[in-house]
């Protein structure tokens, strides 16, 4: 009774006043990028900025990418309500396209192993890797595969919408089994080539791995939020559950320890064995402004949201959860600055006006870049997979077995 | 043998899953607060039929977990630097870096200490004999039945009432318990 008058319009969202946010957020994108272009002097910052708030889009695609097909992987029931909006984000590969034309065109002045002066001994075995022609074809071969992937997934769910067949959920699966490979492979390429490769002469394998966890921690936090505005707009209040915030509060305090046990030990392996090849990119981050980021991120990435959500009723606890997702995307864009700012600031000189404002604006303008094609994809497909076997799992309902029936009805 | 015959309470057994937690609300909502259910595999959204709050096993964990940690780092700024300072590899003589792998692992070990014993505290284990465990009819707890027992103990216990209200609830065999 309950869930009834709550599906009823008086708790629910309005978001009609909220329609011109996009297009205001890209205005003001334009706006910073204008002045980025314009000033001279604000160039560098420009294109760090752009960069950093790229591959914090980058994470959330990837990230949604990723639930998409460990709920295929793991069979789970209790993604179900959130896989439709998911694998839009993760579909979202033609804004990516879109978005990374700039980098494409300035990737010269961006990547000092791009440009012949950037050349250095330590390019030498690594230029086989590090050269234009390959980051071109590279970035090729990432988007066409995860075009291939993210839209696999998707287009096997919108068939099931329609026909209800098993066979979908099996093409989803084969998707998912085959992708993940796939998924790894690229996640690591693309952070090795757009942002481990700033300062191409240091060593980190685990560097990939470092991304992906800050990105599905992200993205879960994202997820929190996106599943509690779905359910007051009434999207996908008819099959969201309760308990499937608590379990996106669980998966979302796994990463934040998976990601600090990452973290901790990229850095304390490369403080233990305390080489010079490696120690260089820490010790950069030890400058001015960089050591208090890199405390926060020890803090804030890790302590607060551990102890904040280390009671099991504190992930479906709202008013902790929904500042904790806010805070979640500050410490991610930190974390994302840490790793590229340090380029152009290696000192590490205090938030300036101009890196205020085109970190703001360059966040601002893709956030609305996503969000318009995050709404026109919404608004185009069913919000909930409407055919998929586990819905009455999902809503915590038990069907009996079809062959448990027939041998009842045989022996009645 | 004064104990013998002494009544333990009223044990009510169920097909289903679904009946027991419906059974489980009823009992919740007439108050009652020395009883139990008992069933062959855990059941969803059973603690909330129950009216059962957050265990307070957490707390236990988090205190082992504590120590642990903080015994770690202890243990090692001890050995290491304080009774008998060793250099390695250039290294301070104590930092929270190296002892972490250590620490988080005493963490691990105590935090399972914790709930470990936190919960035989709670469940106030080990006992050596339980009077239910001598019912015959609850031996099929273990296979394809659902029980709900209330204590004689609870103060809202009435033989009448509580008879009442179990059978009302769709138990298909109802039994009394004796010490």
């Amino acid at each position: 009774m309950s869930k009834q008058t709550e599906n009823n319009d008086a708790s629910r969202f309005d978001l009609s006043k909220w329609a011109k946010l996009p297009n205001q957020l890209i205005a003001g994108g334009i706006l910073a990028a204008i002045a980025g272009i314009l000033i001279p002097s604000w160039h560098k910052t420009f294109a760090y900025s752009y960069l950093t708030a790229y591959m914090f889009f980058l994470s959330l695609v990837l990230g949604s990418m990723f639930l998409v097909m460990v709920h295929h992987l793991f069979d789970a029931y209790w993604l179900v309500p959130l896989r439709r909006f998911l694998e839009h984000v993760s579909c979202a590969i033609p804004v990516l396209v879109l978005l990374f034309i700039p980098i494409a065109l300035f990737a010269g002045s961006i990547y000092p192993w791009m440009s012949p002066e950037g050349h250095d001994h330590s390019l030498a075995i690594k230029s086989i890797m590090y050269n234009p022609y390959s980051f071109y074809i590279m970035a090729v071969l990432l988007f066409a595969s995860w075009y291939w992937l993210s839209n696999g997934l998707r287009n096997a769910s919108l068939e099931q919408d329609k026909t209800g067949a098993a066979s979908c959920t099996i093409t989803m699966r084969r998707y998912a089994a085959g992708g993940i490979f796939v998924f790894a492979i690229s996640l690591t390429f693309a952070v090795f080539y757009w942002m481990k490769s700033l300062e191409h002469q240091w060593f980190s394998t685990m560097y990939g791995v470092y991304y992906f966890a800050g990105s599905v921690w992200t993205t879960l936090a994202t997820t929190y939020v996106l599943a509690f505005v779905l359910k007051g707009t009434g999207h996908i209040s008819p099959i969201i559950q309760q308990s499937t915030f608590k379990d996106i509060g669980t998966l979302f305090f796994a990463f934040t320890v998976f990601y600090a046990y990452i973290h901790f030990s990229q850095y304390f392996l490369i403080w233990n064995a305390a080489i010079p090849e490696e120690t260089f990119w820490y010790v950069k981050r030890e400058n001015g402004v960089w050591w208090s980021v890199g405390m926060l991120i020890l803090f804030g990435h890790f302590f607060v949201p551990f102890l904040s959500l280390l009671r099991i009723d504190a992930k479906k606890c709202l008013p902790i959860m929904i500042p904790m997702a806010v805070w979640a995307w500050l410490m991610h864009y930190a974390d994302m600055s840490f790793n590229i700012k340090p380029v152009y600031n290696p000192t590490g000189e205090g938030i300036t006006f101009a890196s205020l404002v085109l970190s703001i604006g360059c966040m601002a303008g893709m956030a609305g870049v996503f969000a318009k094609w995050f709404i026109k994809e919404l608004n185009a497909h069913p919000a909930f997979p409407q055919k998929d076997p586990r819905i009455a799992e999902t809503l915590g309902v038990y069907v009996e077995p079809l062959s448990a029936s027939s041998s009842k009805a045989s022996n009645d | 043998m004064s104990g013998v015959g002494r009544q333990y309470g009223v044990l009510a057994e169920y097909d289903t899953p679904a009946d027991a937690i419906a059974a489980a609300e009823k009992v919740r909502d007439a108050g009652y607060t020395q009883w139990d259910v008992h069933t062959p595999f855990p059941v969803h959204g059973m603690d909330e039929a129950m009216g059962l709050k957050n265990s307070r096993v957490g707390w236990f964990t988090f205190c082992g977990g504590m120590t642990g940690f903080f015994g770690g780092n202890l243990m090692i700024w001890f050995m290491n630097s304080f009774d008998y300072g060793i250099v390695v590899g250039g290294k301070p003589l104590y930092s929270p870096l190296f002892a972490f792998p250590v620490s988080y692992e005493m963490t691990i070990l105590f935090s399972a200490f914790g709930s470990l014993l936190g919960m035989l505290f709670l469940n106030r284990l080990p006992r050596l004999h339980h009077p239910l465990l001598k019912n015959k009819r609850f031996g099929s707890v273990t296979h394809d039945k659902f029980y709900v027992v209330i204590e004689c103990a609870d103060p809202k216990y009435s033989e009448e009432e509580t008879h009442s209200l179990l059978e009302e609830s769709g138990s298909t065999h109802l039994e009394v318990v004796k010490e």
